[in-house]
């Protein structure tokens, strides 16, 4: 038997074609061979995820066809609809995006995953999260709009008014940085659930209950609540270095992959001098300091800042209030969760790992209960 | 370091546990150090979960503790009510547990996972399976009924009626059997999803996703459906041959682990020869049958009669419906799966494997005027 490896570290659990981490060099691969920052200037969400799909960027017309069989499949059913209803308004967004799009796939048989669930699924997030927000809001629901691209219908969704390009545009470039990222905890959940022939509702529904968990899609959250409490430029050498004090982790920092810094965040760094210009200064100086002490303290680490830190910043450069950063996480990583579930479906085998045992040996005689 | 992958993660050690152990070479599966056949008969589904949960077996005092604690747990929320009946009554109830028991837990939010919360779920099932049960069959649901057991509960909010000792102990023995079996794909992907720091509730959603597949807990229904397609045991050879050229599986037979006879397999054989013997006569015609192709094909494999095999004939004795198979299945993994986040979350680290990337070397996209 193999060693034990803790989080099966540097273990290979699945081969892949939809995107690879080269955190070496610093690179982040899409499926068909394309880098992140490649992408970002020629591709929307709905092309990205048309090419983790497919293997293949779309032409215009695929891209249009798409785009309609997104637009058409918006909107929740019944039984979801009820679902979301029957919780309450101040439910974890999370809580409730994992409960309304079970109850949105709840069926009548066990089918297959299939590429037009994975449209219809990609296209059903942002109603959730609208809804989640209006409701938070004590705001009736506004119905999605077939007009509107993926990002700009789900600033309509919380808002109910058309956003401006600028804040649409910030919103699809994260959405395409955050589509797939090799085998992390969610996806691989996913892949797991998908193992034992389930079907894509419950794939889904497993990432996002891992995704939930503050160690994985929480920490952009996190990142922007530490920047909260910062404050300003000026307090961040003092706030780090007392929480360093305290042994406090600094969030948005920190990540198993990249030797380098994370070409994602280097692109989201970029967009937060526009998008949110102040909040920009404070986790500037922030970035600046934490890795300084981080580089005292620990002169053998690479640099560390992470997608969760500058991408804080953007979104809520472009209006997204932090209750709803780890949904918006979902909504674009959804693409490659079910991207994967649809590869391994050509090579099926159950996911079944074995375990070291830890406990008595076996063979111990249970004693009745009048005598314990 | 990586290693080579492994398909399945077949013989990789994902976690230590000390919950329990399948003892594939001996035929032996242990609880805790207990020996499933030194339990299944003799224990509650109650004194089983506490072992699981604490490592111990209670006392008489604790055990009416815990008794009383699942009992006062069996009402569902009013969100779980409402949610429960905004699903349409021919859902399968797979998917209706897995989005009930999701509203049940959305107010425990992100809470470390703790015995009381595994507690709360676990007497949650029984009642959310009963009440979509009854809505089935348009008949008024059942109120829980404090002053019976786990297994009795259940039988008593399923039918409206209290069963006798026999199906009673049968049931419990069943829960008893299949609470725990090592690292199996739906334990795992509660481990995985535990690791992020994400809450009890959706590690158990994600588990319920998984046990659905066909290829884990989803077979015992099919075991009943190929019977009946083979009608008399006289026939077994001729219809299972017939199947064979038609490359058709045989339902409960085949498992990575074993390789001699599964223990519970055994003693759920037995239950069926007193309880069921109709199903019995038949069942191991077919076994007999399709062990005998099986070891033609495959003379090099063990011996392969699995656990659903005969489970199918306990719980059909019991009376469930064959669509309540694997639910009853979930009814008593869930002491398991709550046991495994418990003991992930004591001492956690993210499981986060690597996969290998099979797709084309890094290359430039074309903008999407010019693709085509």
């Amino acid at each position: 038997m193999a060693e034990f490896s803790p989080g099966l570290e540097g273990v290979v659990a699945a081969e892949t074609a939809v995107s690879e981490v080269d955190g070496a060099n610093g690179r982040l691969i899409y499926r068909g061979g394309y880098l992140i920052e490649d992408l970002v200037p020629v591709a929307t969400f709905e092309e990205v995820a048309y090419l983790l799909w497919h293997g293949e960027l779309p032409t215009e017309k695929e891209l249009d066809a798409l785009r309609r069989q997104m637009a058409g499949a918006r909107k929740l059913n019944t039984p979801a609809r009820g679902t979301l209803m029957a919780l309450d308004t101040a439910t974890d967004p999370m809580d409730i995006l994992r409960t309304v799009v079970s109850a949105q796939g709840a069926s009548r048989a066990l089918t297959k995953p299939t590429l037009d669930e994975a449209i219809a699924l990609t296209a059903g997030f942002p109603t959730i999260v609208g809804a989640a927000y209006r409701r938070r809001q004590g705001k009736d629901l506004v119905e999605p709009r077939d007009d509107l691209g993926h990002a700009a219908n789900l600033l309509w969704m919380m808002e109910g008014k058309e956003p401006d390009p600028e804040r649409a545009h910030w919103v699809d470039t994260y959405l395409v940085l955050l589509a797939d990222h090799g085998l992390n905890a969610s996806t691989f959940a996913a892949r797991v659930v998908a193992s034992t022939g389930s079907d894509l509702t419950s794939c889904v529904v497993g990432a996002i209950a891992a995704l939930k968990g503050p160690a994985h899609g929480g920490a952009t959250f996190a990142a922007r609540s530490m920047l909260d409490k910062i404050g300003s430029a000026d307090n961040a050498e003092k706030w780090l270095t007392e929480a360093h004090a305290r042994h406090e982790r600094f969030s948005g920092f920190g990540h198993r992959v990249y030797r380098t810094y994370d070409p994602r965040a280097k692109i989201l760094r970029e967009m937060a001098k526009t998008a949110a210009p102040d909040l920009y200064r404070t986790a500037a100086r922030t970035e600046e300091v934490a890795l300084r002490i981080l580089h005292e303290a620990h002169p053998e680490r690479p640099n560390a800042t992470n997608v969760d830190f500058w991408a804080s910043v953007v979104l809520t450069g472009a209006g997204i209030p932090k209750e709803l950063f780890t949904t918006l996480f979902a909504t674009s990583r959804v693409s490659g969760w079910t991207a994967h579930v649809l590869e391994s479906l050509a090579d099926l085998r159950i996911i079944r790992p074995a375990s070291r045992w830890m406990g008595p040996q076996p063979g111990k005689k249970p004693m009745q209960l009048a005598k314990r | 370091m990586s290693s080579a992958y492994v398909p399945g993660l077949e013989g990789i050690i994902a976690s230590q546990t000390a919950i329990s152990m399948v003892d594939g070479a001996n035929g032996r599966l242990v609880y805790q150090g207990y020996v499933i056949a030194d339990l299944a008969e003799r224990m509650s589904f109650e004194e089983v979960a506490f072992l699981l949960w604490k490592g111990r077996l209670p006392t008489k005092a604790e055990l009416e503790g815990l008794s009383l604690e699942l009992a006062g747990h069996r009402t569902l929320t009013q969100a779980a009510n409402i949610a429960l009946d905004a699903l349409p009554t021919d859902t399968d109830p797979m998917d209706v547990l897995r989005s009930v028991v999701s509203v049940q837990g959305v107010e425990h939010r992100l809470a470390k996972p703790a015995i009381p919360l595994a507690i709360h779920a676990t007497a949650s099932f029984p009642t959310i399976l009963a009440m979509f049960h009854r809505r089935q069959l348009g008949l008024e649901p059942i109120p829980p009924r404090r002053d019976l057991g786990h297994a009795a509960n259940y039988l008593y909010m399923l039918n409206g009626k209290e069963s006798s000792p026999e199906i009673v102990q049968a049931l419990n023995t069943y829960l008893v059997l299949l609470a725990d079996h090592g690292m199996n794909a739906s334990t795992f992907a509660a481990r995985v999803i535990a690791s992020t720091e994400s809450d009890l509730i959706s590690a158990l959603v994600g588990a319920i996703g998984a046990l659905k597949g066909p290829a884990h807990g989803g077979a015992p229904a099919a075991v009943i459906e190929q019977l009946e397609l083979i009608g008399t045991a006289d026939k077994a050879e001729q219809w299972m041959r017939d199947a064979r050229k038609r490359k058709v599986k045989f339902m409960g037979f085949g498992h990575r682990i074993y390789r001699v006879y599964d223990p519970r397999a055994k003693i759920l054989k037995e239950m069926c020869r007193r309880m069921n013997p109709k199903f019995y006569a038949l069942a191991t015609r077919v076994e007999e049958v399709a062990l005998q192709i099986l070891h033609e094909e495959h003379p090099e494999r063990p011996q392969s009669t699995n656990v659903e095999f005969y489970s199918a004939g306990v719980l059909q004795a019991i009376g469930l419906p064959r669509e309540f198979f694997t639910p009853t299945f979930a009814v008593s993994r869930v002491a398991g799966w709550s046991a495994h986040v418990l003991e992930q979350a004591a001492n956690n680290r993210i499981i986060r494997p690597q996969s290998e990337y099979i797709g084309p070397e890094p290359r430039k996209p074309v903008p999407l005027a010019e693709r085509g």
